[in-house]
């Protein structure tokens, strides 16, 4: 057997094998797409056995045989570029216009032929060579851009489909080299062979790939995906977490479409979102997403204007022509669906819902991962919230039980002193210890009564006119002492209507924790100046600093510096709460800058005439834009009023951060 | 009366530090002080105390260690826990101590502590 032989008798092998499984496939499932591949390998296959047939000379002796055999080689030839493109039809869109020509094109030749006797002048040979040629690489580009838009197992298909007509249009264009340069003949009869052999098998594998080889194109897509899915659920939210299982599955399964509907027990709905838009479907038998969801089964759709006329339209509209839809499951937890789906039925197979199903699982096992890290950050919110509060009552009841101790224990001792001798004179340094104690205790009282009203917004009174230039010298002129000498760098007077007392207490927290935290002394700067956006003050000191972690939290309750040592600086850590319901409820906000070892700035900007309500920082009673305004404030001063405690122990849970959770 | 040595209060709030030296003096104790654990366990060796009142969260060293420290050196010496913190009683049992005082305290029942431990 020499080369040419063999290789022939491969090439024949191979197209009755897939004429076969192409019959098969049209008989099991007889769609437009299925009957039209069968279709094309039959024009092929008898192509072939005519063209063998003439080889072997078996139609020799027969010349009427011999002349209808050419024949319709020749008409099949001609309807090869027609039924290419109801494949390039089946799977992409050709216009309609096209389709009609091609028919025309089609009917006219297998006119002439007839009529000619299959002999048909050489220019009008030339003209169809020229047909099929044009239609070939038609179909070629139409694929090729089609695998281009395509992803995974379908983009590899149209590639070898494209490629299939590309070997096809080959093949013509050697029977054209043949007719014109019949003294190579040989080589033009082999070439011939190898682009035959060539175009069977890619259009083979492109239009009714071997399960083996879906499996095979579907691996690399289905790989990645399964390498990422373990770090989708620390993604930032619910939805990105779909959007990249959506993509995950677009990709897998080769689909152009993919969207997940989660399952809404309260409102009894499927909701599917996409960035563009979001539906809301209620689950029914009819359709496809619906009916994966309620049998807990994979489904399966070639074309919903069959399966589900009704729903169809809307479908349309989506670009679900074909779908394959899973139910995502978890245990017994019903979470939601998973649907693939394309404007074109043959980009799916039949195998493909187990993949789908596949697919569908891990959204499950990604989906119910979020689930319990949401969980676990709720309870460890829950758990913060409790701390933090036992840390507050534990501190509040120590440093309240300090002067009280003292003052239950010199009261007593002053009357056991005087019933023992009513002679002895008073003791003055127990006097001096009562009121000074006195004076503690009644400063921790008020500073808790203060941060109570912040926290219900009830700290600032009524407002007046006043200068923050004097109310700034005022405080500079109390509190500044040699060791911290209190400056005021202001222009002559900055007015606004504000509540004096607290805009006072304000500047006065400021200035002493500048002079509380700068124990090697130094000089604290009060500024106060005008802007656009309102009145500004700022108090900066050269003193310890704030470590940088600390700032965002150093306006919430109880906060205090890590790098403050809890003796040394007594207070209850309330003060810049306080001082930050004081400047939100005058519609201003506060921040502070620092850097530590070389001291810090507090700064408060306040609107000149604030709104005549402004809701206080606290949770209750407060309208939705108030939070909104309040939310916004806090993210400039970098505090998280989601996560603040209240200071009333109240229960805590409300407050805890709550994300969407995807089970519900 | 037997000899018996001063009475070492140990508290890091000065006021109630004073305050507790102020009334046991008065009652004829002869009292020493120290602001934390470290300052305590320097007086014991110069003083060797007949009683210790302790404060236990204190900077330096705090109550527990004083107490542990104490341990390790095999002297034994009553102690009675001082304390603002609802676990006064827990914590004294914890240290190992001869009795405890919550805070804020009744005068009397100081008296009545520190009689019943070093004798009027």
């Amino acid at each position: 057997m020499d080369l040419e032989q063999f290789s022939q008798y491969v090439s024949w092998l191979t197209y009755i094998l897939i004429f076969a499984r192409t019959v098969v496939q049209a008989v099991r499932r007889p769609r437009r797409a299925n009957i039209d591949i069968a279709l094309l390998f039959s024009a092929t296959t008898i192509i072939i056995a005519l063209s063998v047939a003439s080889r072997l000379r078996l139609l020799a002796d027969y010349p009427f045989l011999a002349t209808v055999s050419t024949a319709i080689t020749i008409l099949l030839l001609l309807a090869l570029p027609y039924l290419l493109l109801r494949l390039v039809d089946d799977f992409s869109n050709v216009p309609s216009w096209l389709m009609r020509a091609s028919e025309v094109a089609l009917a006219l030749m297998v006119v002439t032929v007839v009529v000619l006797e299959a002999r048909p002048p050489l220019w009008l040979l030339s003209l169809m060579l020229l047909y099929m040629v044009g239609f070939l690489v038609y179909s070629a580009v139409a694929f090729w851009r089609e695998s281009r838009r395509s992803t995974g197992v379908t983009r590899r298909r149209l590639a070898a489909v494209a490629w299939g007509s590309i070997f096809l249009c080959a093949l013509f264009l050697l029977v054209i080299l043949s007719i014109s340069l019949p003294e190579y003949a040989l080589a033009w009869r082999l070439l011939s062979d190898v682009a035959t052999l060539a175009s069977g098998i890619t259009f083979f594998v492109g239009f009714a790939p071997p399960l083996f080889l879906r499996r095979a194109w579907q691996e690399p897509e289905l790989r990645a995906f399964l390498g990422r899915a373990a770090s989708l659920p620390r993604l930032p939210d619910t939805n990105s977490i779909l959007r990249e299982l959506e993509r995950g599955t677009r990709s897998s399964v080769g689909a152009p479409h993919a969207s997940i509907g989660l399952w809404n027990e309260e409102s009894q709905v499927l909701h599917f979102g996409t960035e563009a838009s979001a539906m809301d479907m209620v689950p029914n038998h009819n359709s496809i997403a619906g009916r994966a969801f309620l049998t807990q089964r994979p489904a399966l759709t070639d074309n919903i204007e069959v399966d589900n006329p009704a729903g169809a339209q809307r479908a349309l509209q989506y670009g679900a022509r074909a779908l394959l839809a899973a139910p995502i499951t978890a245990g017994d937890r019903r979470l939601g669906v998973l649907v693939a789906y394309a404007p074109r039925a043959p980009i799916f197979a039949d195998e493909d819902l187990e993949l789908v199903k596949l697919l569908a699982d891990q959204a499950a096992v990604v989906l119910e991962s979020r689930a319990l890290i949401d969980e676990a950050a709720r309870v460890q919110a829950r758990e913060e919230v409790a701390r933090l509060k036992e840390d507050f009552l534990s501190a509040a009841a120590h440093d309240l039980k300090t002067p009280l101790t003292v003052l239950v224990a010199q009261a007593q001792f002053m009357e056991r002193r005087v019933a023992r001798n009513p002679d002895l004179p008073a003791d003055p340094k127990s006097i001096q210890r009562i009121v000074q104690e006195t004076q503690r205790l009644r400063e921790l009282v008020l500073e808790l009564l203060d941060a109570s009203r912040a926290e219900q917004g009830m700290l600032v009174g009524e407002r007046e006119e006043a200068d923050l230039v004097a109310l700034a010298r005022q405080v500079c002129a109390r509190r500044g002492t040699e060791r911290h000498p209190c400056m005021v760098e202001a222009e002559d007077r900055v007015v606004g209507h504000y509540d004096e007392v607290r805009i006072t207490q304000l500047i006065e927290n400021l200035v002493e924790n500048a002079i509380k935290y700068s124990p090697e002394g130094g000089p604290v700067v009060v500024r106060v100046w005008r802007e656009a956006e309102g009145n500004c003050l700022s108090v900066t000191d050269q003193g310890i600093g704030i470590p940088a972690p600390d700032i965002p939290r150093l306006f919430e309750r109880f906060h205090r510096g890590t790098n403050v040592n809890d003796r040394k600086f007594s207070g209850m850590g309330l003060g810049l709460f306080i001082c930050r319901g004081i400047a939100e409820q005058h519609g201003g906000r506060i921040w502070a800058t620092s850097e530590p070892g070389k001291g810090s700035t507090f700064q408060v900007v306040l609107p000149v005439d604030p709104p005549a309500s402004i809701p206080g920082a606290g949770d209750q009673g407060r309208s939705n834009a108030a939070r909104e305004q309040s939310e916004e404030q806090s993210t400039a001063t970098g505090t998280n009023s989601s996560e603040r405690v209240p200071l009333v122990l109240a229960e805590g849970g409300k407050n805890a951060a709550s994300r969407p959770n995807p089970g519900h | 009366m037997r000899h018996r040595g001063p009475i070492l209060v140990i508290d890091d709030e000065p006021e109630i530090l004073q305050t507790v030296a102020t009334i046991l003096e008065f009652e004829g104790y002869e009292v020493e002080r120290a602001a934390n654990g470290r300052e305590g366990l320097d007086c014991i060796e110069r003083t060797h105390p007949s009683l210790v009142l302790l404060d236990m969260r204190m900077p330096v060293l705090n109550g527990w260690d004083f107490a542990r420290i104490l341990k390790e050196k095999g002297v034994h010496l009553p102690i009675v826990v001082m304390t603002a913190a609802q676990d006064a009683r827990r914590w004294a049992q914890e240290v190992g101590a001869s009795g405890y005082i919550a805070k804020p305290f009744d005068v009397d029942d100081l008296l009545t502590t520190v009689g019943s431990l070093v004798g009027a």
